[in-house]
């Protein structure tokens, strides 16, 4: 007798209170966190153009060492103070593993 | 206020029926046709809720704004990322940063170093 009123009453509160509840939780949750402002927004834009700009300066860069000297990663690779200064004279001694062997000879 | 490019909009450029599932499919990254099988389906499976649901955001979402629609592929994917989620994006965009510091540097050393065989040379000449 008792459950009969009780069962529409408990469906109903949980229809119209508890599952909009339930989304405007989730609703309010997840605007207050994903958005960006318009700012964030140009400054944003801003970065990734001017990283893709200088990558490709960087590319340009590399090619162009690279065709003055195809050795260039390795003699960047060495430390300053220990390789470049007394390695460079062995690798001129040496000859062919120069790093410019059309001008030593 | 959300930015212009951070948020939904309906893709009538490339609509079957009025945008929905291509807008879905530009917002996410997920390809267009995916997007189009699941609500087919969803609404084969599901009846009227994926319908009205099509039709709710159709008739709430913007049309997307005429500026937007950049032909640059590399452009897009940023932006998606970007909606995906902005730090992660902001992450990748300081990678970048670092990556060509770390370039640069490397022929930073190798012209400095070459300059100072160079001299060497030249000393050794006199």
């Amino acid at each position: 007798m008792h459950d009969e009123y009780m069962i529409p009453i408990v469906i109903v509160a949980i229809l119209f209170i508890g599952l909009p509840w339930l989304v405007f939780h989730y609703v309010t949750k997840w605007k207050s966190q994903a958005t960006i402002t318009t700012e964030d927004e140009n400054l944003l834009d801003e970065l990734h153009d001017l990283a893709r700009r200088l990558d490709e300066r960087m590319s340009t860069i590399e090619r162009i060492v690279q065709a003055d000297n195809p050795n260039w990663r390795a003699i960047a690779a060495d430390p300053v103070e220990t390789a470049l200064e007394d390695r460079s004279e062995r690798l001129y001694e040496s000859g062919r593993t120069s790093n410019r062997p059309a001008r030593r000879t | 206020m959300s930015g212009l490019r951070t948020k939904f909009y309906l893709d009538k450029q490339n609509r079957k029926w009025l945008g929905v599932c291509s807008g879905i499919a530009d917002y996410t990254g997920i390809d267009v046709t995916v997007v189009r099988l699941g609500f087919v389906l969803g609404s084969l499976f599901a009846g009227g809720t994926m319908l009205l649901a099509y039709w709710i955001i159709a008739w709430l979402a913007p049309k997307k704004p005429r500026e937007l629609y950049d032909s640059d592929p590399d452009q897009k994917k940023f932006w998606q990322s970007v909606r995906a989620s902005p730090r992660r994006a902001g992450r990748d965009v300081r990678a970048r940063f670092r990556d060509i510091d770390r370039r640069l540097a490397d022929v930073e050393t190798y012209v400095t170093s070459s300059n100072n065989r160079l001299a060497r040379e030249i000393e050794q000449l006199r």
